[in-house]
């Protein structure tokens, strides 16, 4: 092999120093923090060891909030893979309008989540909103952000609205790179599409489409800015995800020991779940 | 039958509705965006006001208040500077790193230790370390600047476009790159003529990627600059005020932040996927 | 006529009749200065009046050419108000203000990491006042008075003792100046005037009660049954039922100054001034018994409006108020303001205005017991009276109160108090009408308001401000995140998921743990100096 040692050397160096000379101060800030007593003004007033960590286990605040959040990510996640995945395959056919289908479906992810949050607020205004006019037709009229089943429901759907483009672009790439002669061969055994899209193009895709889930997994973990643009996490703590909730602590009430713990709770646990996927994934596929 | 083929008959028509059902879907919330930065605050939460003219008197008086602000265009400068920025800085850093990552082993580490690393960087919840990123930035007397947000912005976008890549490459035949080695080129020529070409789709998808969240990046801008460096997120969150939200003035703002990416998105898809793909060694 | 009597105690009680009696603010004497010598305009100072000669003699050098001073504001409204009078400063003066405009969201932690890492970029910054507590937690408080600076007469003239003693309040710690002029909050009921007063609406409801209806209501249980009344049933005659109060009360909003201005005559009186927690113990009163009986007749309040109040923030609340859906609605000057605007309201001219209702009984959590009162009550300076303060890192301090102090000058206060879009509150005799203070309806009417609801905002506003008994507000360390932990149970109470005394108990105990972790004793003596106890 001609591959050269200080070339590969070159290539990866410069992106992980990047990354290291930026990021290493602040998580080592935030371990730090996350074992001592810290309050505005007074700066750290003690170390109190894991303190902070039990007794956020103790608060039931904390544990909605973890709750909210895995069912967040559970059904955002499946059902934008999903969808995005399905929205891909449709476009790889020489279809009328591909280009502009192709735009369409990406523009919903250069949305900001706050500003998609409050236009959520009019889109499910329980009196006003178009959603509940249209869903008066068939004689429901739910009270969306109102309630907090409702509320988060609302929340679900504007995330799929807004990440399932996501995924889209990343499979429809992959799908893209699969070279042609691929299909040609199974055009020859005429086996009809589904064989086609779960026999070949999946299998081929799945690498891709693995990174594309971790990556969506961890984002969903820590949305913010949508949901709680939409409903603040009321009624009550009801629709508070976990960043919301690190970000009051931290931010607003400048409580950084025990907003650093749930950051760094938050790593273990997130990390934990994304490696053990990542193995057994790649088991699967490799 | 090959798959690219489109639908014959019923299947066509069909295949064809799901395509105007999902763009409906899509352009539904846009279109009433559009409806609220024509409406007063009353006529938001009127029941029934869907036409404009017809049940409502639309304004421009929203888009005026935008506009007429200097900051917002001082905004949108920033974020297209600092998202271009970042963009084209993630790529070029990003790309080789999961070029090599691809393609070697870092012996006692595998490729895939380290891009695991790399997705990990993510983790993290911003809020934890939005304090110490603008300590900092204090140290480096880079808060509130376009060169320190790009530096965050990088340090937290790479990642992605490194295991996004990573994935790319690997899905190209070694077979190709092979056949270059022994017609005698080298590690550079061999990536810049062979392999980047042919990941020029999972580029352009990345590069997208990227550029969509340094684009609606929040947390961390409104912590690290607050008046020369401030962006259009940042923008849209004074949507509210002590006076609570303004929707009319919010959709403005979010339909003005969502033309420059999507126009964008067009070029990149257009050109630049034509462009490289026709240098390409074809495999 | 008993009105008029009750208004001259007030002025006496506050001491702000006899500056008033003696001819005006003019002859406010400030520090050091003789009014006879004050200007009423100067060439050289053309946004100031009054002025006095060595403002004129100071400002021919154009004393801050060269000099540049960063000022954070809020975005919108009240930094609007603000921006507005920056252009004026610099012209008169030859400096140059840099403003920072930032989201309500991030304004807190944007001056604090400012703060608190020492790199204090800024000279100025606009607080709102729960934010007070947090600028005394250092050694060295992060903000500086400014006494000396006010009593050099080369600055723009003001008079901080003008300003209604309960405002000033929010304007001062331990006695010492350190906001200068700008907002002055405070929540006061709104109501229909014309739908209070139809005849049809008055025979209906002495038929249901059995008394007058009463205009404006001077009881909380008046209030629930003008509330109950009106709900549900299509009084303004469009085809939709309509509601008998606004409110909004979404978390993480300011819809839990609803429920502390409400909640207030429950637990202040004549026999108890504090209302959050023992001065002594510093053990919380916010599950006391007054506390919770408050939520519950809140809850019932809530159910006069629609069910998406729930998740309203403060436009929407005001929307339903100004559409004209809504008969009452306890809230800011900011409502009567935007109901001058034909475009977005249905109710000009219509608006009465009057001090919030009281109670029969109120609790004391000291001794814990209820005692009778004939009518117990409470106004409040619930809200942000947002104003600037000056940092203790600037290294132009004189300058910085020099622009603080030209805000504060009466021609742009007025300015400010008379312009709805500034957002700013009036706060000073001149801003209210005669007998109160020195103002005139023509004033406001040059900007599109209607006599009959200034009138009545002014007055009511006014006899809120004077009110003997007054809701201590919370200045304390952490004030935000006490709040927010009684916000969110509120909310949860109002949605169902919570009972009262349940939601109490538990918002109590999160209290002593953000005392314990800003220390007990340290947060006591804070709490006992905002209250003016020390």
């Amino acid at each position: 092999m001609r591959r050269s040692r200080a070339v590969k050397y070159a290539f990866l160096v410069p992106a992980v120093l990047w990354i290291l000379v930026v990021s290493l101060f602040p998580l080592a800030s935030a371990i730090y923090y996350s074992l001592v007593q810290y309050a505005l003004g007074q700066g750290v007033t003690a170390f109190v060891a894991f303190q902070n960590y039990l007794d956020n286990f103790h608060n039931p605040t904390f544990w909605h909030a973890a709750w909210i959040t895995a069912v967040y990510v559970a059904v955002t996640v499946a059902v934008e893979m999903a969808f995005g995945v399905a929205l891909a395959w449709s476009l790889t056919k020489r279809v009328w309008g591909r280009q502009f289908f192709r735009v369409l479906f990406t523009a919903p992810l250069f949305t900001m989540g706050v500003a998609l949050g409050y236009l959520g607020v009019t889109l499910f205004d329980a009196d006003s909103g178009p959603v509940n006019f249209f869903l008066g037709f068939i004689g429901l009229h739910p009270p969306w952000i109102a309630s907090a089943f409702w509320g988060l429901a609302a929340a679900i759907i504007l995330d799929i609205w807004r990440w399932t483009p996501f995924v889209f672009l990343v499979a429809l790439a992959a799908l893209e790179s699969v070279p042609g002669e691929f299909y040609e061969a199974a055009a020859l055994d005429t086996r009809g599409e589904w064989p086609v899209f779960v026999g070949i193009a999946l299998p081929t895709i799945a690498p891709v489409l693995t990174i594309a889930f971790l990556l969506r997994l961890m984002e969903a973990f820590k949305v913010f800015g949508l949901p709680f643009a939409l409903t603040s996490g009321g009624p009550g703590t009801s629709t508070q995800v976990y960043s919301a909730m690190v970000y009051l602590t931290t931010l607003q009430f400048f409580d950084f020991g025990h907003g650093s713990a749930m950051g760094i709770f938050f790593l273990a646990v997130v990390l934990l779940i994304v490696l053990r996927l990542f193995r057994v994934m790649r088991a699967q596929i490799e | 039958m090959s798959i690219y083929e489109p639908y014959r008959g019923i299947k066509r028509v069909l295949f064809y509705v799901w395509l105007i059902l999902v763009a409906v879907w899509v352009l539904f919330p846009f279109f009433w965006a559009v409806e609220n930065s024509l409406k007063t605050t009353e006529q938001t939460f009127t029941r029934g006001a869907f036409l404009p003219w017809i049940q409502y008197q639309p304004t421009l008086g929203s888009w005026q208040t935008v506009i007429s602000d200097p900051a917002a265009i001082r905004a949108l400068v920033n974020s297209v500077v600092i998202s271009i920025a970042t963009t084209l800085i993630v790529l070029v850093l990003g790309t080789p790193a999961a070029y090599a990552l691809a393609r070697h082993e870092f012996r006692p580490m595998t490729g895939r230790d380290i891009a695991v690393w790399f997705l990990t960087q993510r983790v993290l919840p911003p809020a934890v370390v939005l304090v110490p990123y603008f300590v900092l930035m204090v140290h480096l007397r880079l808060i509130d600047t376009q060169i320190g947000l790009i530096l965050v912005y990088v340090a937290v976008t790479l990642p992605f476009g490194v295991v996004i890549m990573r994935d790319v490459f690997r899905d190209i035949p070694v077979e190709l790159e092979e056949a270059a080695f022994i017609d005698g080129a080298n590690d550079l020529r061999v990536f810049g003529r062979v392999s980047l070409p042919l990941a020029v789709n999972g580029l352009v998808a990345t590069a997208i990627i990227v550029f969509a969240f340094n684009w609606n990046e929040a947390i961390l801008a409104s912590t690290l600059t607050s008046r020369v460096a401030q962006t259009l997120p940042f923008f849209i969150l004074s949507s509210r005020s002590t006076r609570g939200v303004d929707f009319n003035t919010a959709a403005v703002n979010s339909l003005i932040a969502i033309v420059p990416p999507v126009v964008l998105s067009l070029v990149i898809q257009r050109f630049l996927a034509r462009g490289l793909t026709f240098g390409a060694v074809k495999g | 006529m008993a009105e008029r009597v009750s208004r001259r105690e007030f002025l006496k009680i506050t001491g702000v009749g006899a500056a008033l009696g003696a001819g005006g603010a003019l002859s406010a004497l400030g520090p050091g200065q003789a009014a006879s010598k004050l200007l009423q305009s100067s060439p050289v100072a053309p946004y100031e009046s009054p002025i006095t000669p060595e403002r004129v003699s100071f400002l021919k050098g154009k004393p801050y050419k060269g000099i540049t001073i960063n000022v954070m504001v809020l975005k919108a409204t009240v930094g609007d108000g603000a921006k507005y009078h920056v252009p004026h400063w610099e012209e008169e003066t030859g400096g140059k203000i840099n403003i920072a405009e930032v989201p309500i969201e991030t304004l807190h932690q944007q001056i604090f990491t400012d703060l608190t890492t020492g790199l204090g970029r800024y000279d100025a910054y606009m607080t709102g006042a729960w934010f007070y507590g947090d600028f005394f937690v250092s050694k060295e408080p992060y903000i500086v008075p400014l006494d000396d600076f006010i009593k050099d007469p080369k600055h723009p003239y003001w008079v901080p003792s003008d300003q209604i003693a309960s405002m000033r309040a929010l304007y001062t710690w331990e006695g010492k100046q350190y906001g200068a002029l700008f907002d002055g909050d405070a929540q006061i009921l709104y109501f229909r005037e014309d739908v209070l007063t139809k005849p049809a609406n008055r025979a209906k409801f002495k038929a249901k009660h059995g008394y007058d209806l009463p205009v404006p209501p001077r009881t909380m249980d008046e209030m629930h049954d003008v509330a109950d009344f009106f709900t549900g049933w299509d009084w303004n005659g469009d085809g939709q039922p309509d509601w008998g109060i606004a409110l909004h009360a979404k978390v993480n909003e300011q819809g839990f100054f609803h429920f502390l201005t409400l909640a207030a005559p429950y637990v202040i009186s004549p026999d108890n001034k504090s209302f959050w927690f023992d001065p002594d113990s510093m053990k919380p009163y916010i599950n006391s018994e007054g506390h919770v009986k408050a939520l519950e007749d809140y809850a019932r309040f809530v159910r006069n409006g629609p069910r998406a109040m729930l998740q309203w923030t403060l436009g929407q609340g005001w929307n339903l108020f100004l559409a004209g859906h809504s008969v009452m609605e306890p809230t800011w000057g900011d409502l009567p303001t935007l109901a001058q605007d034909p475009k977005a309201s249905k109710v000009k001219g219509r608006v009465g205005a009057a001090p919030i209702p009281g109670t029969k009984r109120a609790f004391n959590p000291k001794t814990g017991q209820w005692k009778s009162y004939s009518l117990n009550q409470v106004a409040n300076v619930n809200g942000g009276s947002w104003h600037l303060v000056l940092s203790r890192f600037s290294k132009q301090k004189e300058a910085t109160y020099d622009f603080m102090a030209f805000m504060a000058n009466q021609k742009n206060a007025f300015f400010n108090a008379t312009h709805g879009w500034t957002g700013v509150q009036p706060s000073m005799p001149y801003e209210f009408l005669p007998p109160a203070g020195t103002g005139s309806i023509k004033a406001y009417e040059e900007q599109g308001w209607n006599a009959h609801d200034v009138k009545s905002f002014t007055d009511a506003y006014y006899k809120a401000l004077t009110a003997p008994l007054q809701e201590t507000y919370l200045r304390i360390p952490g004030a935000a995140e006490y709040w927010h932990e009684l916000d969110v149970n509120v909310s949860a109470v109002l949605a169902g998921q919570m009972k009262p005394k349940a939601a109490l108990d538990d918002v109590a105990r999160k209290w002593e743990g953000i005392t314990n972790r800003y220390g007990r004793d340290k947060q006591r003596a804070l709490y006992r100096k905002s209250i003016g106890l020390e």
